[in-house]
C-alpha cells in the first residue's frame, strides 16, 4: 500500500517548500555578486541534486530487481527515472534563465556542468523509448534495469569527472574551491534541498499508489472477465506481478 | 561580476519559479487525469459485478408478493373482516 501516509506527507512537504522558499525570499541575504537572481540558485540546485540522486536510487531499484526478481522493484525504479527526468527539464530550463541573468547567455556550449547534465538528461531520456520498444514485459523490465544500473553508475562518475574538470566558470555550492555559503543562505538551501528531497518522495508515492492502483483494477477486470483490450496493449510502464498474474 | 538591475533580475527569478510550480503543476494534472480514468474503471467494473450478482442471484419473489399478484390484496395490508369484527 503506498498510499499510505500520503496525506501527511503532503502537508508536511507542502509546509516545508513553503517555509524554504520564504527563508530563501526573506531570510537568506542577497549575493553581494549576482544580487537578487542568485534567488534562483534556492530552485535550480537543489532539484539538479534531487534528479541526479533519483536516477541513482533508480538504479539502486533496478539492481534489487535483478537481484530479487521481483517486478515491484521495477516499477519503483522506473517511477523514480521518470520523476527525476521531469526535474531534470526543470533543472535545464531554470539553469539556462539563470545562465542568462549571470552569464548573458542562455546557454554556455563550454561549461563542463550544463553539459555534462544535459549529457545525462539525454540518456535517460532513452529510457522510455528503450521500454517501449521491447513488447515483452520480462525482458523489457530486465533490460531496463540494465541500463537503469549502467546509467545510475554514469552519474556520480560524471559527477566527479566535472568536479575533477579544471575550469570553474559554474558556482561551486557544495565544494571544495571558493563556492561555500555562507551561514544564512546554506540554512535556506538546506531548507530547500529538504523541500526538494520530500517534494519527490511525495509525487513517487502519488505515482506508486496510481500505478498499483491500475495495476489493481486490471486484475480485478481479469477476474471479471473483462480483460480485453488491455491485455494485449504494448506499454512503456511496468506491469507488477499481481497484475500479470493469469487468473 | 557586477549584480544585475533589481527590476531585470526580478523577472528572471520569477520566470525559474513560474517554470518550477508549472511543472508540478503540469504533473498534478496529469495524475488528475489519471485519477479519474481509474475512477471511471472502476464505476465500470461496479456495474459489471452488480449485473453479473444479479444474473446469478435473481431477486426471490416472496410469498406476499406473490399473493398480491394472484389477488391484489397484499400481505401487510389488514384484512377488511378483522377490522369490521
Amino acid at each position: 500500500m503506498y498510499g499510505k501516509g500520503l496525506r501527511a506527507l503532503s502537508i508536511t512537504t507542502a509546509l516545508i517548500m513553503t517555509g524554504a522558499f520564504a527563508l530563501a525570499f526573506f531570510w537568506a541575504p542577497e549575493d553581494a555578486d549576482q544580487g537578487f537572481s542568485q534567488k534562483i540558485f534556492y530552485v535550480h540546485v537543489p532539484m539538479a541534486i534531487v534528479a541526479l540522486c533519483g536516477f541513482v536510487a533508480g538504479a539502486g531499484m533496478a539492481v534489487m530487481h535483478l537481484w530479487k526478481r521481483d517486478s515491484r522493484w521495477d516499477m519503483r525504479s522506473y517511477v523514480a527515472i521518470h520523476l527525476s527526468i521531469i526535474l531534470g527539464v526543470g533543472v535545464l530550463v531554470t539553469g539556462s534563465i539563470w545562465a542568462r541573468v549571470s552569464w548573458g547567455h542562455w546557454w554556455v556550449w563550454n561549461e563542463p556542468t550544463l553539459v555534462s547534465f544535459l549529457i545525462i538528461f539525454l540518456l535517460y531520456c532513452t529510457y522510455q523509448p528503450l521500454r517501449f520498444s521491447i513488447a515483452d514485459p520480462e525482458r523489457q523490465a530486465r533490460y531496463a534495469s540494465v541500463f537503469a544500473i549502467v546509467a545510475g553508475a554514469f552519474v556520480p562518475l560524471n559527477f566527479m569527472a566535472v568536479r575533477l574538470a579544471q575550469q570553474y566558470t559554474h558556482p561551486r555550492v557544495l565544494g571544495n574551491i571558493s563556492g561555500n555559503l555562507p551561514g544564512r543562505m546554506e540554512w535556506a538551501f538546506l531548507a530547500c534541498l529538504l523541500g526538494m528531497t520530500l517534494l519527490f518522495v511525495t509525487l513517487w508515492k502519488y505515482e506508486m499508489t496510481s500505478k498499483h492502483a491500475s495495476s489493481q483494477l486490471r486484475r480485478l477486470k481479469r477476474l471479471l472477465g473483462e480483460d480485453g483490450q488491455a491485455k494485449g496493449r504494448r506499454t512503456a510502464a511496468p506491469a507488477t506481478r499481481e497484475a500479470a498474474t493469469p487468473v | 561580476m557586477p549584480a544585475i538591475p533589481l527590476h531585470t533580475a526580478v523577472s528572471y527569478v520569477a520566470g525559474a519559479y513560474l517554470v518550477f510550480f508549472a511543472l508540478i503543476l503540469v504533473y498534478v494534472a496529469i495524475m488528475a487525469t489519471k485519477l479519474t480514468r481509474i475512477e471511471t474503471e472502476l464505476s465500470e467494473l461496479t456495474d459489471l459485478a452488480i449485473a453479473d450478482r444479479a444474473e446469478r442471484d435473481p431477486p426471490k419473489v416472496t410469498a406476499a408478493a406473490a399473493a398480491a399478484e394472484a389477488g391484489g390484496l397484499s400481505g401487510d395490508q389488514p384484512k377488511t373482516g378483522a377490522l369490521a369484527g
